[in-house]
């Protein structure tokens, strides 16, 4: 069966979604919910555009120009797993002509490890190491969301952790040791760590879709960012920026 | 030999006077005073065959006409006398609802103004002379006859005058006095007598040139007596290349420019006034040979070429616009053609950043990077000026499947805006037509009759009731197409059989005239190797767009098939909901099969169509999907159309999306342009990004150049999984609207030296310098979501 998917956006970016020109499907509809969300558009399941995986598989190789230094597909959102079906059903067939594939997720889900073998790059979000506090923040179990990335550099898939840094969430010294033991245990070949530094690109969308944007105060200096990435760096675990 | 007077620092501080000079010019009376000469020799030539007439006609005129040498000058000439303050786009006074394109060729002289000397009594008895020449009244006859299709733009025509590229190259190597030799064997030989008349007139207009050297000589002699030091070394260098070119073959690049420049003023006055769009070609392979026989390096050569670009520069708004220069490419094997002078013009063009001429660069896979990096300054320098780029990979077998032989391949040149022309040997005529595509899908929804005067314009498809018309929108288009195209054909020959009426013998000894011995205009027999009548395609997106939405409509909701005819009527007022519905559909430019492709058949049908016409010498039109402006012009006079653009909204750009329509970004859209049949396109067509300088991160501007290249340029036109020839041609400003508006707003902050170069289209323009409408249609082309490289 042709399974359907529900997109709020679609276009190519170069080098923050995976290697080369990517062609970017935002999928819509999300399960947490994170005050500094830069795609508040994304948070409704039944917003956005409606396709059916055989017709987006068709845009996609029809792309193929375009994945020029390693590109290929990549599947963000909102929450890409949330239509685990249909996801799953497109990085088949995508796959099967060759073209790289990534998937940009919160990792809560629990069936994600069965997306691995069909995935050429997982980019997975590591957002608070403090179990109370990322439940309070977004709404994520991190034990699900610490197998999976477990489970994931088992597989040896190669894996991308992003955490992005925000004053009064995840920058102190508490947040800093968390990283350092979450990301050295997971450490590896194939497996990098960046750390985002905190913006508001998605105040306006916010506040243009009539809702408020709560976060306030809470950019991150220089020199912390450079604090956490060197004692990443100290532990042996492979920080990059792209 | 020669000295150069002064080193390139000096030359370069002469070159930038030379221009403040010239852009303190606010009067333009030379071209009126050479229409007085001609009108005072006319009795004397009378019996002599046209084309022998024009050319005593120029000798007598450059005998009169005032002339003077800069004090800042390094080279005497100028091409002030060809021009008037004219051209639409830079005229303060422009406004799209009263523009009437150029088809009056005595509305020039509104645009002097009478002072003491030249006073309105003799402006108008010129004007009077003028309105009862053979080439005015054949013309106005043709303009009158297709005032219906004109009137609101189903089609224009227009007489072309400059817009070639001539070979100047055989004079620069071995002088006027060699072929004028040349010429008076042939005169000798020659037993037809229009030939024979033919090559006289020529050596008559090519003594007309050795005349204007040799009264600058005498001009730079005569301020020598009472110059000072300083000035005596830049007269005594002048002076020494008039005394050997343009007679004689060019020893240096000195003498080379001096050459060239005569005979560039030359030309320009034999098409007075307004010789828009001739081309230089490719620039830094002319000079290039007389560089290498100097030995002088870049810097001595960019400092000489400065004085180059400000020649191309005339009075306050540089008026002479869509003037040429190429660099780099390749040859027939692939092999790189760009040297020492093509850097040394790119320095050049940089460090005087002036409003013209316009610049445009080669490509093709084997380009070295070395040629991005140099460009990267020009992308990423606010306010700079831009080349446009072409792909020799593709022009290359386009040309060649439209007759060009192999070994003229690497000569085509760039005249005006975009349109590829062999150098010398091509007349394209390429500005002939209009056709607004807009127009007739409107025409052909309402029977004929205009969306916004509600006249009856024409109608050549079968008459149907409303609905039916919707159903079978797609024929009745083409059918209607047929009939405009037929008389667009007809009126576009009648505008080059007037302007033949006008012969210009000078500029057929650069065009093949001195092998054919006929006039590169004549209409009987063919002066060039290469000929054919232009054919600029407007709306190519948003008719394509109004099939799709008129098929989804149909489909989805036919119960609107009928309201949607009366919200066209009603420009959407009172249909808000379905004009939502109607945008909402499916559009060009986000890489959707659909609506791309219905773009690529509209495109492939038309050309068809339009190559199919004829022109006076029984040679195809050209196709070009180009746009000139003339989408925001024409724009004007097409009423609502079932894509959701209202009335008199502009069109699409050349092949481009309609703005606001493809916010998907680059790649898609890269996508959607890359499916177009250029095979198809000979004549040109035309596209911009407008692109946010902040999708390039490296910290240098060779480095950016760089990263241009990997993502915009070699996608698009280099792409190994491309499965047909790719595109050709782009331009682009890598700026924002935010950044212009502030320019707008602050001109002194951020425009300190009164000059914000900006392109639209083929031309450069200061920003700064435009009406506002034009201002405004180029903050709304930049359209940044359809170029947006982030998702």
């Amino acid at each position: 069966m042709d399974e359907v998917l529900r997109y709020f956006q679609k276009g190519f970016n170069y080098s923050q979604d995976g290697p080369g020109n990517r062609l970017v499907y935002h999928l819509s509809g999300c399960n947490l919910h994170c005050p500094w969300c830069s795609n508040p558009e994304g948070l409704a399941p039944g917003g956005g555009r409606e396709e059916t995986v055989s017709r987006i598989l068709r845009a996609v190789a029809s792309a193929r120009p375009m994945f020029f230094d390693g590109g290929g597909l990549t599947l963000t959102g909102g929450e890409a797993t949330l239509q685990f079906k249909a996801v799953m059903q497109l990085l088949e067939k995508v796959r099967d002509l060759g073209i790289h594939t990534c998937i940009e997720t919160n990792a809560t889900h629990p069936r994600l490890p069965e997306l691995f073998p069909l995935l050429d790059l997982l980019i997975a979000d590591y957002k608070i190491p403090d179990k109370e506090a990322l439940f309070s923040w977004t709404g994520a179990d991190i034990s699900v969301v610490e197998e999976n990335i477990r489970k994931a550099a088992a597989f040896g898939i190669p894996l991308a952790l992003r955490t992005p840094l925000i004053r009064g969430v995840n920058d102190d010294e508490d947040d800093l040791a968390g990283f350092v033991r979450f990301f050295g245990e997971v450490k590896g070949p194939g497996v990098t760590v960046e750390f985002l530094r905190y913006h508001e690109y998605g105040r306006d969308k916010w506040e243009k879709m009539g809702m408020r944007y709560a976060m306030a105060d809470a950019f991150v200096g220089t020199e912390r960012v450079l604090q956490f990435e060197r004692a990443c760096r100290e532990a042996g675990i492979d920080v990059v920026r792209t | 030999m020669y000295t150069l007077p002064g080193s390139a620092k000096v030359i370069t501080a002469m070159a930038k006077e030379l221009f403040r000079e010239e852009r303190a010019r606010l009067r333009l009376d030379g071209w009126f005073y050479l229409k007085e000469s001609y009108i005072r020799h006319e009795a004397a030539y009378a019996d002599l065959p046209p084309m022998e007439r024009a050319a005593c006609q120029l000798k007598e005129a450059i005998r009169e006409l005032p002339l003077e040498i800069s004090k800042h000058a390094l080279f005497a000439g100028t091409q002030r006398d060809a021009f008037a303050r004219s051209y639409a786009l830079i005229n303060p006074s422009f406004q799209v609802e009263s523009f009437a394109g150029y088809c009056d060729p005595t509305a020039v002289f509104d645009d002097i103004e009478p002072n003491e000397e030249i006073t309105a009594e003799r402006i108008r008895q010129v004007r009077e002379h003028d309105r009862q020449t053979p080439y005015v009244k054949k013309l106005s006859q043709t303009y009158e006859a297709a005032e219906r299709y004109t009137g609101e733009v189903a089609f224009f025509m227009e007489q072309v005058t400059g817009h070639v590229v001539p070979d100047i190259r055989p004079v620069l190597r071995d002088g006027v006095c060699a072929q004028i030799a040349d010429l008076e064997e042939k005169i000798a030989k020659e037993a037809d007598p229009k030939k024979r008349s033919g090559f006289r007139a020529m050596k008559t207009a090519l003594e007309a040139v050795l005349v204007l050297a040799e009264r600058y000589g005498d001009i730079a002699r005569e301020q020598l007596q009472t110059a000072d030091e300083t000035d005596k070394s830049r007269l005594e260098a002048i002076i020494a290349a008039l005394e050997q070119v343009p007679a004689r073959g060019a020893r240096g690049l000195f003498e080379a420019i001096q050459s060239f420049v005569l005979m560039w003023q030359v030309m320009c006055i034999e098409q007075a006034p307004n010789p828009f769009a001739f081309s230089v070609g490719n620039a830094d392979r002319v000079f290039e040979p007389y560089r290498a026989m100097d030995g002088m390096d870049r810097e001595d050569a960019a400092a000489l070429l400065k004085h180059l670009l400000v020649f191309y520069n005339v009075a306050d708004r540089s008026w002479a616009i869509s003037q040429n220069l190429i660099v780099g490419g390749r040859d027939t094997k692939g092999n790189d053609l760009t040297n020492l002078t093509s850097y040394a013009l790119l320095d050049a063009y940089y460090d005087m950043n002036l409003p013209q001429p316009i610049l445009s660069t080669k490509l093709h896979r084997n380009t070295l990077d070395e040629l991005y990096k140099e460009m990267g300054r020009f992308f990423f320098t606010p306010g700079c000026l831009t080349p446009s780029l072409f792909n020799d990979d593709s022009l290359f077998p386009i040309l060649k499947a439209h007759g060009v032989r192999d070994e003229d391949l690497p000569d085509y040149g760039i005249a005006g805006c975009q349109e590829p022309l062999i150098m010398g040997k091509d007349n394209g005529n390429t500005t002939n037509t209009w056709l607004n595509l807009a127009k007739i899908l409107e025409l052909t929804l309402t029977g004929g009759k205009s969306l916004v005067t509600g006249e009856e314009i024409a109608h050549y498809a079968a008459v149907l009731p409303p609905v039916e018309r919707l159903r079978n929108l797609r024929e009745l288009f083409y059918e209607n197409l047929a009939g405009f195209l037929k008389e667009m054909e007809k009126a576009a020959n009648g505008c080059s059989e007037a302007v033949s009426c006008l012969p210009v013998p000078f500029l057929s000894t650069m065009m093949g005239g001195l092998e054919t011995g006929y006039d590169m205009r004549d209409t009987v027999h063919q002066g060039t190797r290469y000929n054919g009548s232009g054919c600029l395609i407007h709306g190519l997106a948003v008719v394509a767009d109004s099939f799709v939405a008129v098929d989804h409509l149909l489909a989805e909701k036919p119960e609107l098939a009928e309201d949607l005819l009366k919200a066209l009527e009603k420009d959407f007022e009172g249909y808000e909901e379905l004009r939502s519905y109607l945008l909402s559909l499916p559009k060009y430019g986000n890489n959707e099969d659909e609506p791309d492709e219905e773009t690529v058949a509209i495109a492939n049908r038309v050309s068809d169509m339009v190559k199919s016409l004829r022109n006076y010498l029984g040679n195809p039109f050209r196709v070009d999907f180009s746009t000139p402006s003339t989408h925001l012009l024409y724009g004007y006079w097409v009423g609502a159309l079932p894509n959701g653009r209202k009335s008199r909204d502009m069109l699409n750009y050349g092949v481009d999306p309609f703005a606001g329509e493809a916010g998907n970004g680059l790649g898609l859209r890269t996508l959607s342009t890359m499916k177009l049949p250029f095979e198809k396109f000979a004549g040109g067509y035309a596209s911009h990004f407008g692109i946010d300088p902040k999708y390039f991160t490296s910290d240098s501007h060779e480095g950016k150049g760089l990263e241009f290249k990997q993502k915009v340029v070699q996608p698009l036109f280099f792409n190994e999984l491309a499965d047909h020839i790719s595109p050709f041609y782009l331009y682009v400003n890598v700026t924002t609207p935010e950044m212009l508006r502030k320019v707008l707003a602050n001109p002194k902050k951020y425009a300190p030296s009164g000059v914000y170069i900006m392109r639209i289209h083929g031309t450069f323009v200061n920003f700064l310098d435009l009406s506002p409408a034009i201002q405004e249609d180029i903050i709304r082309r930049l359209d940044p979501e359809s170029t947006s490289i982030e998702c």
